[in-house]
Parts: C-alpha cells; sequence; structure tokens
C-alpha cells in the first residue's frame, strides 16, 4: 500500500482539527440554543401572571425576590445576550463548514493525482 | 479477501460495503445509547414531577403538624410549613415563581404531558433505528455466515 505523501497528511490533519473544532462550536451552539429557548419560556410564564406575584431570581448562589417587570426585562436581556452568542458562533460554524469543504475538496483531487483548481 | 459483489447473491459483499456497514452499525448503536440516556432523563422527570404533584396534594394536612426537612445524610429536623398553599417553582432560566397549589400542580400535569410525548418520540427513534440495526447485523451474519475463514 502507498504511504499518503507529508503534504496531503498534513491536510487531513487539519481537516480533523476543523472537525473538531466544528463540534465544539455546535455542541456550543446548541447549549446557548437550549438557555435561550429555556429563557423565552420563562418570560412566557411570567408575562400573564399579577404584578404583585411573587418571583425569585437567581443571584450568585441566593435566589432574590424581584419585581415582575424587572424579571422579564433581565430575562428579555439575557435572551438577547444569548441570541448574539449564537448568531456569532453560526458565522464561525459557516467559515469553518466552508474551509472543511475546501480542504476536502483539495485532498481528495491531491489524491486522485490532479492539481488543485486554484 | 471478501468475494466481489453479486447483486443477486446476498452472501457475498464488497469489502468496503461490508466495512461501511460495520460503521453504521457502530453509529447507530451509540445512537441508540445516546436516545435511550435521553428517554431515562424524561421518564426521571416524569416521576420527579408526580411525586412533586404528591406531595404539593398532601401538604395541607400537614401544616397542621411538623414535617421532616432532610438535610441529607438520613438527617432531618422538624420544620413548619408557613402556608401550604403558596408553593414555589423553578420554571427554568433561573427564575422561581410562587404559585398556588391548584396552580402548581396545573403546571406540572402540562410539563409530565409534555415530557411523555417527548418520550414517546424519543421511544419512536429507538425503535426505528433497532429495526436498521437488526437489518444490517442479518446481512453481516448472512456474509460472515457464508465466509467462515473471515478472509
Amino acid at each position: 500500500m502507498n504511504s499518503i505523501p507529508p503534504k496531503i497528511q498534513n491536510q487531513i490533519n487539519m481537516l480533523q482539527q476543523i472537525q473538531q473544532q466544528l463540534q465544539n462550536i455546535l455542541h456550543q451552539k446548541n447549549q446557548y440554543e437550549i438557555a435561550a429557548k429555556e429563557t423565552r419560556r420563562a418570560t412566557e410564564e411570567i408575562e400573564p401572571v399579577n404584578e404583585d406575584t411573587v418571583i425569585f431570581m437567581s443571584v450568585g448562589t441566593i435566589m432574590v425576590q424581584k419585581k415582575r417587570d424587572d424579571v422579564i426585562k433581565d430575562l428579555s436581556d439575557k435572551a438577547e445576550t444569548l441570541d448574539l452568542r449564537i448568531k456569532s458562533l453560526e458565522k464561525q460554524e459557516k467559515a469553518l463548514q466552508s474551509r472543511f469543504e475546501q480542504l476536502q475538496g483539495q485532498i481528495k483531487l491531491a489524491l486522485e493525482g490532479k492539481p488543485p483548481a486554484e | 479477501m471478501l468475494r466481489c459483489t453479486s447483486v443477486s447473491d446476498s452472501s457475498v459483499m464488497d469489502p468496503k460495503e461490508y466495512q461501511a456497514l460495520q460503521h453504521y452499525l457502530n453509529e447507530y448503536g451509540q445512537q441508540i445509547e445516546f436516545l435511550g440516556q435521553q428517554f431515562q432523563i424524561l421518564e426521571q422527570g416524569r416521576f420527579e414531577a408526580q411525586a412533586s404533584i404528591e406531595t404539593i396534594s398532601g401538604l395541607s394536612p400537614a401544616a397542621e403538624t411538623s414535617v421532616l426537612l432532610q438535610i441529607g445524610s438520613g438527617v432531618s429536623v422538624r420544620a413548619k410549613i408557613l402556608d401550604p398553599d403558596k408553593i414555589l417553582i423553578a420554571i427554568g432560566a433561573d427564575v422561581v415563581i410562587e404559585k398556588t397549589g391548584a396552580d402548581a400542580i396545573d403546571y406540572l400535569n402540562e410539563r409530565i404531558t409534555e415530557m411523555e410525548a417527548s418520550a414517546k418520540n424519543v421511544a419512536g427513534s429507538i425503535e426505528k433505528i433497532r429495526i436498521q440495526m437488526n437489518e444490517i447485523s442479518k446481512r453481516l451474519e448472512e456474509v460472515d455466515a457464508n465466509n467462515p475463514s473471515g478472509t
């Protein structure tokens, strides 16, 4: 069996690294999406209740009683921050995906013995 | 080396195809394991919610007497429930809301219904994957049976 040329081996290693990075980003994105969904759901739960309903929110290691409107504002800010992080991760994911496909194409061509079409 | 593929003969298979099927089998196995864990989490959540409903329902008479508040390692202290109709429920995102006993039970029942629906979906997915795994296993066994030396 012929051994893989060092250049291609290097590209394969890079491809594996990109794949690992992509998996990390997807995992992180998934966590943020779950948190964003949970935040929206909590907001939906609080919105219809009376203003004098007792609501506690976690502050560090303790729960502090807060007004309904303040909680809604906090949750809305939290959801906004999470959405921004998700969007940023989506951008990174797109860029890595494109790099992955490009590199994959180059490796494929190299293994077939064709020069890369650049 | 396995003999070359012949479409009409199910006992022979391209080695690459054989490897691919083994790979799928492993992948499916991992997926089933993951989905099985999800199913367990949902079931646990459902049982916990049911236990909470039972507790809320039993709080009213307990208000007249003291209850045991567990503080870990099998140790408890006597405690008094100040208001058995004020239930504090964590609704996610680090928020806890106070509800009446009846509202809290409604909330938990809704969650149970959702978890049941999710568990049903997960069980359905597990079943579909299991069917595919059985088909692949059967196919691989057929090939193995006709190539006992494994060469």
